[in-house]
């Protein structure tokens, strides 16, 4: 799962990444935007049902603030 | 561009009219209400600036960026007078976090929000205040204030006075962030607040501490002729602002702004507020080091603009007119007539019997959540960055800054939402004499406040009626004691809308006090064994919403304690004379959970205790417990070294303030009896202990 500020929302930590790294060196990038991974183990039946059951625990738990964040969920494999 | 200027937020049309009555002017004061802070001349041409703010609706959703945005915001309000921000100062109000999830979510959350923006923009948090109530479980207060330092000379206005001066735009990029964010503020919290995502706001303190240095560093170059910040409205409300004030007009183009996502429309960039943004009005011809002192920190400054002579804000999307208004129109929106009505209340309340162990009363007072320690708070908040700071939270009842020109600066805030719901002049004039009387308290006298009013929906007739009340109760104090208003804010709409129910009446009053140069000051602490302890004021039996009917008995009832604006300019000059005179050793005052905590808290300093006799105590007939936990104001504790014991009372009685030596500081508990009989007798180890772990243990972090 990622947490990123919502794409509408500032970013200045990637903004800074971006403005004052990235940007004089690689003209080809246009944008820097900073998340937070967490990464679950689950068991569940397949991929769509664990990503499923991780989004829920992110919703139930607050674990993001829908407010201001929004959330990726997608899913891995366990050896990552 | 009119529903953002013209929300209540920004234009301030249920509450103008009151506010006037306020008095706004004294000797010291340069600048009063109407503009972005307060402004005090503290002497050698130094001036003293101060504002509060608050980020109630923004925290309640998103409470770690609604509280770190609630202090950008009040910085930039500081800023733009041309001071530098130097200290910020918190008042918070939380539902019961000892019971409730999701207050402790915002409690904690709050916290960390104004810590890490204030630590890392490097403005000190050196004072605070803070409640728990259920009326605040969905719809927290996060009040913020904060103070400046400046020169007279280098003072700016919001204003653009001269037509063909450009105006330019500085800082942060222009987003859909806070897009209608003052008309957010300006209603009650929709049932699903989660969805208002549009008005979020991220915070940036690393851009604001360059806009503070870089903008304060322009202003040496003479170019600036105008400045004012974008907080509530945006563009809408700031450029009317500066035009109606300077009699001109401001013509601009929308697509010259810095935006920051490509699809921004103009109604968008116009009433956007994003974050770390400011406005300036530069010299027509010269600006050009202006321009490149801000470039030279690296803070994006493009021109958006210049100031026309035709009164009208024109915005312009490349070659079309997209708006344009009167700026007279727009900036002085109509004044609605609110009714008022004062609830019926039942005067049959009858004081309950206390309970027979005293020491056990004081004890859970001292570690209930609105008289405990805040050190869970204040210790994550960095109160020495900038070197200024002479009295830090904890140390004493206000904190005490150094200015550029060798005096001292006091500053509280205080409040108390209990007795202003039983009676909001009470306890709006009451809040202006606690936060006077913590001045007072550290040695020094008090010149200025701003007050911060928050109630619910004005439209309630019975909830307008309260802000009426507040507002004569701060109008009729300061006016006593002669102390002007300089500035303040206004936030209605405070309600919980799952109940229904508005939050309790809460006003705050911020007073800045000064100590002359080589003046002493004092703490709250019991110095030496041996030395007398004074209680100073007379206790009446005025226990309505005070800690000890809500600790013991979970009511909120009786009369609340209203202050005497005469007797306490009298008492608080004695104070400040016995404080000068080398006379007080410590000296500390009464409030929340009355003289008995406040005993208590001068015991904790140097953990040193009292024998106490309360038999002469200037007080009005009533039972021992009422005698400890009433919550009268005008009183204080003043320890005095035996030698001074008579100059001080010579110096008491002269000034006709009614006193009485209670006892002597020594041993290692805090004894007090009224005529020989033995009311309390509690450890000093213990207070300390059940003082200092109140949050954490309602937190569920006790060890």
């Amino acid at each position: 799962m990622i947490i990123s500020n919502k794409a509408a929302a500032k970013d200045p930590e990637g903004d800074v990444i971006y403005q004052d790294l990235v940007k004089s060196r690689f003209s080809q990038a246009e944008s820097v935007r900073v998340g937070k991974l967490l990464r679950f183990k689950v068991k569940a039946a397949g991929s769509l049902e664990a990503q499923r059951l991780v989004q829920t625990m992110c919703d139930e738990l607050r674990i993001y603030n829908p407010a201001a964040h929004q959330c990726h969920v997608s899913p891995g494999r366990l050896s990552e | 561009m009119i529903d953002a200027e013209w929300s209540e937020h920004c234009s301030y049309k249920s509450s103008k009219a009151l506010l006037k009555t306020l008095p706004t002017s004294g000797s010291r004061v340069l600048l009063g209400p109407g503009y972005d802070a307060g402004v005090l001349d503290a002497g050698d041409g130094c001036v003293v600036s101060l504002h509060i703010e608050s980020h109630n609706h923004p925290s309640a959703v998103d409470p770690y960026g609604g509280a770190a945005t609630g202090i950008g915001g009040v910085l930039r309000d500081i800023l733009s007078i041309g001071t530098r921000p130097i200290a910020l100062i918190d008042v918070l109000r939380f539902g019961n976090i000892g019971e409730s999830q999701r207050s402790q979510w915002l409690f904690r959350n709050v916290v960390r929000g104004i810590a890490d923006y204030g630590n890392c923009v490097g403005v000190p948090t050196v004072a605070g205040e803070v409640e728990f109530d259920e009326s605040f479980e969905r719809n927290c207060l996060v009040d913020v204030a904060c103070v400046g330092v400046g020169r007279r000379r280098d003072l700016v206005l919001a204003q653009a006075k001269n037509p063909g001066d450009i105006v330019v735009m500085a800082g942060g990029s222009t987003g859909r962030d806070g897009v209608r964010g003052a008309t957010f503020a300006s209603k009650s919290l929709a049932r699903d607040a989660d969805s208002e995502r549009s008005s979020v706001q991220v915070p940036d303190p690393f851009m604001k501490k360059l806009l503070i240095d870089s903008i304060l560093d322009a202003l040496e170059t003479g170019e600036v002729k105008g400045m004012k910040d974008l907080g509530g409205g945006g563009l809408s409300s700031a450029l009317p602002e500066i035009a109606s004030k300077g009699g001109t007009g401001v013509e601009l183009d929308i697509r010259r702004l810095s935006l920051r996502e490509p699809d921004v429309t103009p109604l968008e960039a116009m009433i956007s507020e994003s974050q770390e943004r400011m406005l300036l009005v530069l010299d027509r011809v010269r600006h050009k080091k202006a321009l490149s002192i801000l470039r030279k920190y690296g803070v994006p400054a493009t021109i958006i603009g210049h100031v026309t002579d035709d009164g009208d804000i024109t915005v312009k999307d490349g070659a079309d007119v997209v708006a344009r208004l009167p700026a007279d129109f727009l900036a002085n929106p109509p004044l609605i007539p609110r009714d008022s009505r004062a609830p019926v209340r039942q005067s049959d309340w009858v004081e309950p019997e206390s309970p027979p162990d005293l020491s056990k009363v004081l004890l859970s007072l001292l570690s209930s959540l609105n008289v405990g320690g805040r050190r869970w708070i204040y210790e994550q908040y960095d109160h020495e960055v900038g070197v200024r700071t002479v009295l830090k939270p904890g140390q004493a009842d206000a904190a005490l800054l150094k200015l550029p020109n060798g005096r001292l600066l006091a500053v509280k805030a205080d409040g108390n939402s209990a007795a202003s719901a039983l009676d909001p002049y009470s306890g709006a004039s009451g809040c202006v004499a606690e936060a006077c009387r913590n001045v007072v308290s550290v040695g020094a006298e008090p010149v200025a406040m701003v007050d911060h009013l928050q109630f619910g929906d004005p439209g309630d007739a019975r909830v307008y009626w309260g802000f009426e009340e507040a507002v004569r109760g701060v109008a009729d104090y300061c006016r006593g004691v002669g102390i002007p208003v300089v500035g303040g804010k206004v936030s209605f709409y405070n309600e919980d809308q799952l109940t229904g129910r508005p939050i309790k009446p809460t006003p705050i009053a911020l007073v800045a006090g000064l100590v002359d140069k080589d003046e002493r000051f004092v703490g709250p602490a019991l110095k030496g064994r041996g030395d007398r302890i004074v209680l100073i004021g007379k206790t009446s039996m005025e226990l309505g919403g005070s800690a000890y009917h809500s600790t013991v008995f979970g009511v909120q009832n009786g009369v609340a304690p209203r202050p005497s604006p005469q007797e306490d300019r009298r008492t608080n000059s004695a104070v400040l004379r016995l404080i000068r005179a080398g006379l007080a050793e410590s000296v500390h005052d009464c409030s929340k959970g009355g003289m008995a905590v406040a005993l208590a808290e001068t015991c904790m300093g140097r953990s040193i205790g009292a024998e106490v006799e309360l038999q002469g105590a200037p007080a009005t007939r009533m039972g021992p417990a009422s005698l400890l936990f009433s919550e009268s104001h005008g009183r204080y504790i003043v320890s005095v070294r035996k030698p001074n014991l008579s100059k001080a009372g010579g110096l008491l009685a002269r000034a006709r303030v009614p006193y009485a030596v209670v006892g002597t500081a020594g041993g290692r508990s805090l004894r007090i009896s009224l005529r020989g009989r033995r009311l309390v007798d509690v450890d000093v180890a213990k207070i300390i202990e059940g003082k200092e772990s109140s949050i954490s243990r309602a937190l569920g972090e006790e060890q």
